[in-house]
């Protein structure tokens, strides 16, 4: 393949070794042609980047310079007052901070994971030949849909302590009654429930549009060889589906971190976002927008903004090695 | 064609539905899957069709009620439904068009072709993903009212949703996979330009997770809240404006507000039915393409 | 509402509604933007805005106001009480996107304090301060007295709401005057709620609703809560906070509270199974009571708060500078809290004036309430109005009195001893700084 070497092909992966093809060269080899290729990449990707630019990068660095004032919206004058790192120190011996980290780890835990793993199962389900199958994968992903307003009201209904349709149903098991938001994993398991209920078949659906793309035969030759289901399920699914995986665990898990409408809509309090009465579920997210909107602490709400950024790089920054890992010893 | 002799014989014959054919177990772990989901949605039709006195009875009522059209017609005199319905559908249409075109070219730019910067670009899109909402929304509000003067304008709410991080690290993920490097190689051959690719390999390719993606977005579009309630007014609202507008009385009427969700999620359900057929062509052709 | 935030359900209000944000924004410093309206053609035709977080009960007034004014069209939106206080806060920093005219909560109003400058001060818009009492006029005004930014809609004169047939099963008196006497101080009300609880025959039912609800009404009536009045925080070392606090925990440890979250539908629930028998009711509650009649036909009936006096809730108008029709707006906001447009948004939608001279207009004094059992609201309303102290107010008056109620509800719960949760709540203040 006559191509510069300055850049390398597109797509050539696969084409490395491979020499020149008698016939093709006329066509190519143009000055236009190659400009094109090297530059259409970045004229393809370059709408997303002028959109963030312009709408997220700015307000993400005038953030950060607010995280580096004492603004408050209480005090005159405040708005200019330069206080350096004060706020990130402060934050570092802020128990109410802590707190929220470590609700939102355990919230987002207990969520996504069994969340994923319904999912994946979900979606192994509806890749089967189904009559019906498009009134069931829009049933599937209903709970995404459906409004929030109507959500809120029907799962603090069924989380109702006194009359709530939970308690009932366990008390016919002779469990007493459950005050949900009261206990730290109470709440934390009611929670993880309202997120697993509204995410599975979405994600469920993001792993059906790549299952349908593996090819069948790759199950036909593997039952041939007297493959079970399940293993054909391991060794066929989901390597195809490796790439999504990666996708869906990092979503649900950015998701997690940032974990905001469920814990408020759970709270059924007058003060939602204090996240429970001794904040045993508020998460970070909460706790940002309590100081910044609620307290009206501009300056540090927006450093718990960035603390929070931060440890979702760290924690998806994990994420990604310990998935390139497992990448590596499956593959081998 | 019963379905039940084919589960001992996974083995299919060739043609359009090459996939395994299901069981009762199956089915029945469907409808249970399927009910659970459907219930909220159902029920906001039971609320919508009773008053509110009946709403908060013990155990709750499970049947439609008579009071539909009374509580459609306070609905829709008490917010301004129309005029938000036809903002939504402007707002959310739009932003799916376009998330969906600049997320398939940068998807493909990012699966199938190599330039420099390409890896830490990607991972600057995947950095954006994590940026936490809120964090940006002071800032921007800024932009939009003093600056562009787009404060209370549908543009204020499509453009800095006209591409998105999600987006293009999915359709990225998607196509990896679904493209065989050998169909570019032998495009390249035939003389195809990266445009000639993009147009007769890559969108094709990308049919099934742009229709995911489409609707995904769209659905998010139309259920966005944070954003709208910051830079429009109650004056050129979205649905879910009027929805909140509905529900902040003295007491809250609950069939009210739930008539309002139900008006709310009616036009996502019928884009829902339309765009189903396309989700399902575009999956079926995305499993033949082997 | 001087104390335990939201007199309004902020909790719920169309589920994502608390989800919104507002936003503040720079002092992108446009403020002296030139603004116009104020002159020109009396009789253009304009439409004023009118942002509220709930109803004011004002639809047939804007009719009203259309027929005297046909040239001016009212709209009227609303959002709940976190996301409006939020969004006006924002729109003032910068500048732009206020309506015409914007409805401040009392808890909310010494916020805004700060920012008095950004409002029409009514003082020189031929406004006389002496409608209302000082207490209701001074934390709307600038520290220094020289402008009023808000002008007085209602108020929340305090009673406590009862039902006489459950007094009467626990062999309590049941007639209102009887009632009154018998709580006449907290102590006596918190001992009552012993002898109900142990001569009750139906032991699901609880003395009050929630203990947040009782805390907001005792602490409201101290002559100083949680501000000093030189505006500094002085919750902890209240002595008036600490015994409100310590007997409402201690009432709850006695199995008084039902410990219902107030204004959660779960609320309105307990007053339609009847949970419990007592609720301290400003006058704006009343729309809860006829929404939510106990399903076993028991009736409310209406005496006098303990304690006396106090006020929960009440609301302001007010007219930001940068609005477009500032002069209209003005006429608009006078028009709808002066005393006849007050008087008649009490006898029709239950909203107690803060107008002072309509505390003895007859017309007022005078009126009963068919669904307290004919009690004579007017009169006791009007008395804990009069009752009144006025009480120093700050911008985080409302927090403070959430974090004190929500540590309350961890003592229902059982998860956290009268004092731990007295010190988690004051570590909670400390975070919110000066």
């Amino acid at each position: 393949m006559a191509v510069s070497t300055g850049t390398p092909p597109a797509a050539s992966r696969s084409n490395v070794p491979r020499g020149p093809e008698p016939g093709a060269a006329p066509v190519r080899g143009n000055r236009w042609h190659r400009a094109e290729r090297r530059l259409s990449p970045y004229a393809y990707i370059s709408p997303f980047f002028i959109v963030f630019g312009v709408f997220g990068l700015f307000p993400l660095l005038y953030t950060a310079y607010v995280s580096l004032t004492a603004w408050r919206a209480d005090t005159d004058g405040s708005q200019h007052d330069f206080v350096g790192l004060d706020n990130y120190r402060t934050l570092l011996h802020d128990q109410f901070f802590w707190n929220a980290l470590r609700n939102t780890l355990g919230i987002g835990l207990l969520s996504t994971v069994p969340q994923l793993l319904l999912a994946l199962g979900l979606a192994h389900l509806l890749n089967y030949r189904l009559r019906g199958r498009t009134f069931i994968r829009m049933g599937v992903l209903l709970p995404n849909v459906t409004s929030v307003a109507a959500v809120t009201i029907i799962f603090v209904q069924l989380f109702g302590r006194d009359f709530g349709l939970i308690n009932w149903f366990l008390g016919l098991f002779g469990v007493p009654h459950t005050d949900w938001q009261a206990g730290t994993w109470s709440s934390w398991i009611g929670i993880s429930t309202i997120v697993t209920w509204r995410w599975t078949g979405y994600n469920a659906l993001i792993y059906l549009a790549a299952m349908q793309a593996v090819p069948f035969e790759l199950y036909e030759a593997a039952a041939i060889d007297g493959a079970s289901r399940w293993r054909q399920f391991r060794s066929i699914t989901i390597p195809v589906l490796r790439p999504t995986i990666l996708f869906t665990v990092i979503t649900s898990t950015i998701g997690a971190l940032q974990m905001f409408g469920e814990p408020l809509l759970f709270s059924a309090s007058q003060t939602p976002m204090a996240g429970g009465s001794q904040h045993q579920f508020q998460t970070m997210a909460l706790y940002s927008y309590d100081q910044f909107w609620g307290k009206f602490k501009y300056g540090y709400g927006a450093a718990i903004s960035w603390a929070m950024f931060l440890v979702i790089v760290v924690i998806v920054a994990v994420n990604f090695l310990l998935a390139r890992r497992m990448k590596g010893v499956e593959a081998a | 064609m019963t379905t039940l002799p084919l589960v001992k014989r996974p083995r299919r014959r060739s043609g359009r539905d090459r996939q395994l054919s299901a069981g009762k177990g199956v089915y029945v772990a469907l409808a249970v899957v399927v009910a659970l989901s459907v219930f909220p949605l159902y029920w906001t039709l039971v609320a919508a069709s009773r008053d509110n006195a009946s709403l908060s009875q013990v155990p709750p009522a499970l049947l439609p009620g008579s009071h539909l059209f009374t509580n459609l017609r306070r609905a829709f005199d008490q917010a301004d439904m129309q005029l938000a319905l036809v903002n939504s559908l402007i707002v959310a249409g739009t932003v799916t068009v376009c998330v969906v075109l600049t997320s398939t070219l940068a998807g493909f730019a990012f699966a199938k072709l190599r330039f420099p910067g390409r890896g830490p670009l990607l991972g600057s899109v995947v950095a954006t993903m994590m940026v936490p909402t809120q964090l940006g929304i002071i800032p921007l509000y800024i932009m939009m009212a003093n600056w562009l003067h787009w404060a209370n304008h549908l543009q204020a709410l499509i453009v800095p949703a006209a591409a998105n991080a999600f987006g293009v690290f999915f359709m990225r993920q998607y196509l990896v996979t679904a493209i065989p490097d050998e169909l570019l190689d032998a495009g390249r051959m035939d003389g195809c330009t990266t445009r000639g690719l993009y147009w007769h390999i890559a969108l094709p390719a990308a049919r099934p997770a742009m229709a995911v993606l489409g609707m995904l977005t769209f659905m998010a579009s139309w259920n966005d809240f944070y954003w709208p309630k910051v830079v429009m007014t109650q004056q050129n609202p979205t649905v879910q404006l009027s929805l909140s507008e509905l529900a902040s009385g003295y007491i809250q009427d609950y069939s009210l507000v739930l008539t309002g969700a139900l008006v709310s999620s009616l036009p996502i359900i019928a884009v829902f039915l339309l765009m189903g057929r396309h989700i399902l062509d575009g999956i079926m052709q995305g499993a033949m393409k082997g | 509402m001087s104390d335990t935030g939201s007199r309004r359900r902020t909790w719920l209000a169309g589920g994502g509604a608390v989800l919104a944000a507002a936003l503040l924004a720079t002092g992108c410093g446009s403020d002296s933007t030139s603004k116009s309206g104020s002159g020109g053609d009396a009789n253009a035709k304009i439409t004023l805005t009118v942002n509220l977080f709930s109803d004011f009960g004002y639809k047939d007034l804007y009719a009203q106001y259309h027929k005297l004014h046909p040239n001016i069209t009212i709209k009227e939106n609303r959002a709940d009480l976190g996301a409006h206080h939020q969004n006006l806060h924002a729109h003032l920093v910068a500048g732009s996107g206020t309506a015409d005219i914007e409805a401040i909560e009392i808890g909310q109003v010494a916020g805004f304090q700060s920012q008095a400058s950004k409002f029409v001060n009514f003082l020189d818009e031929g406004v006389d301060k002496n409608q209302w009492v000082p207490s209701k006029t001074a934390p709307a005004s600038s520290r220094d007295g020289s402008s009023l930014f808000g002008l007085g809609t209602d108020m929340g004169g305090m009673a406590l709401c009862y039902r006489a047939d459950l007094f009467k099963k626990a062999g309590l008196p049941t007639d209102r005057a009887a009632v009154s006497s018998l709580v006449a101080n907290w102590d006596s009300y918190f001992a009552t709620g012993k002898q109900f609880l142990a001569k009750s025959p139906d032991k699901k039912v609880k003395w009050f609703d929630a203990g947040s609800n009782v805390f907001s009404a005792m602490t409201a009536q101290a002559p100083q809560a949680f501000y000093d009045a030189d505006g500094k925080v002085i919750a902890d070392s209240n002595p008036a906070v600490k015994q409100a606090f310590d007997a409402v925990a201690g009432a709850i440890k006695d199995g008084e509270s039902a410990g219902i979250a107030a204004f959660t539908p779960a609320w309105d629930t307990g007053f339609r199974k009847s949970q419990f028998a007592t609720v301290t009711c400003p006058a704006w509650m009343s729309y809860e009571f006829k929404a939510n009649p106990p399903a076993d036909g028991g009736k409310w009936d209406i005496a006098t708060i303990p304690g006396g006096g106090g006020n929960w809730g009440g609301s302001y108008l007010t007219v930001p500078k940068q609005g477009k029709h500032t002069k209209a707006a003005v006429e608009l906001a006078k028009w709808l809290t002066a005393p006849a447009q007050e008087a008649w948004l009490f006898k029709n939608k239950g909203f107690f004036p803060s107008d002072q001279a309509l505390w003895s207009s007859p017309d007022i004094a005078n009126l009963t309430d068919p669904m307290f059992s004919g009690a004579p609201t007017g009169k006791i309303f009007s008395e804990s109005a009069k009752n009144l102290k006025p009480q120093p107010l700050g911008p985080h008056g409302a927090d403070i009195g959430n974090i004190y109620g929500n540590a309350l509800v961890s003592v229902e719960q059982g998860k956290a001893g009268t004092d731990k949760a007295w010190s988690n709540a004051n570590a909670e203040i400390k975070n919110i700084g000066e």
